[in-house]
């Protein structure tokens, strides 16, 4: 129980408060801690769409490492070949050519 | 160093400058709390309690701001048909009905504090804010009907652009009511004390930072995601562009270089 004379030397204008540090607190502290939980659970939910982005991005280069394994052993298909194709086309293209469909 | 898309032209990246932001939000989020329990006087009347209105306040009004900015994006988006337009107002108002979940939450904590009612259905700002709420709780809904891209992004923008119409006027309207129970805190920042009234801006600017923070991380995760996806059908052979239905924009090019901009049909 905090006494009446340390909170009104608390209040600038020396007045006691309407409602006591004590009984105040529990909602200011609630009010934070909504703020606090609403930006811990949007960090939550970016955390597991990343994971989600990082499981697609692996599975993505376990197929573009399967489409290199097919083209290394496709008759013909050799890094001269895509070059003369296209010299300036980026490589995820090059794969996708040369990847029987 | 920049890098350039297939085609030659400049890439969009929606992460640029999310870091730095971070930081300052992080820091402008220490510093508003540190002025908020460490700087700031208590209130006469409300003692402590009054605590509360350094994130209520600047939840409000960033709330209101962001679904104003929402119907400005939109409008943009009617006048270019950029779908890049969409995607932000999408966002905006999306990340705009959380912070007002946070507003109604503290609200109410607020009111229960005061008052001793968690709700005072007779308060025209309590209510008037819930009907905004409302209102915008049917914007992903609308989205989600319309299984059209073309036509879900320009009947999001109407909606967009109508509702942000609404939430000045509504509140003016409640401001012109005759009730003044709810305490005035936005016009009567100079007649706080000094460090009241830098504690509230400092919170204000805190509040706007993370705002745009968690927007940019929405915008960047969404596009990442969205990159992903016209890779992985790309290298599938797969080139139409493929949508499952959802509220959410779709955004199509993988360097997110406007196809009527780029001459160009979408990836």
């Amino acid at each position: 129980m905090i006494p009446a004379a340390v909170l009104a030397a608390l209040s600038p204008t020396g007045e006691i408060p309407a409602l006591p540090l004590h009984t105040a607190g529990k909602y200011v502290a609630g009010a934070y801690i909504v703020l606090f939980v609403l930006v811990l659970v949007y960090v939550a939910i970016m955390a597991v769409r990343l994971s989600h982005i990082e499981a697609e991005l692996g599975d993505l280069l376990s197929m573009t490492e399967h489409s290199d394994g097919e083209a290394d052993h496709a008759p013909g298909a050799g890094r001269e070949h895509a070059d003369a194709r296209d010299p300036g086309a980026p490589q995820l293209d090059e794969r996708r050519e040369s990847a029987p469909a | 160093m920049e890098r350039s898309t297939p085609t030659g032209s400049r890439p969009f990246a929606y992460g640029r400058g999310l870091r730095t932001l971070s930081i300052c939000t992080v820091l402008a989020m220490a510093v508003a709390l540190g002025l908020v329990f460490f700087y700031a006087p208590l209130e006469a009347e409300q003692g402590f309690l009054q605590k509360i209105f350094y994130v209520h306040v600047p939840l409000a009004i960033i709330t209101l701001c962001g679904f104003v900015l929402g119907g400005l994006l939109a409008i943009q988006h009617l006048r270019t048909r950029d779908q890049r337009w969409d995607y932000r107002s999408y966002v905006v108002i999306h990340m705009s009905l959380i912070f007002a979940i946070g507003t109604l939450i503290t609200g109410s904590i607020w009111a229960k504090g005061s008052w001793g009612h968690w709700w005072v259905w007779s308060e025209p700002t309590l209510v008037s804010f819930l009907i905004i709420v409302l209102l915008y709780a049917t914007y992903q809904p609308l989205r989600f009907a319309i299984e059209d891209p073309e036509r879900q992004a320009r009947y999001a923008s109407v909606f967009a652009i109508t509702a942000g119409a609404f939430v000045p006027m509504n509140f003016i309207a409640v401001r012109l009511s005759t009730a003044y129970l709810h305490p005035r805190v936005l016009g009567s920042t100079s007649n706080l004390p000094g460090p009241m009234a830098l504690t509230f801006l400092v919170s204000l600017l805190a509040m706007a930072l993370l705002f745009a923070t968690l927007c940019k991380y929405e915008l960047t995760a969404k596009h990442a995601r969205a990159q992903v996806r016209a890779l992985r059908r790309r290298l599938a052979g797969d080139t139409a562009p493929g949508r499952a239905r959802s509220a959410a924009p779709t955004l199509q090019h993988v360097g997110t270089v406007p196809a009527r901009a780029a001459g160009r049909s979408a990836v």
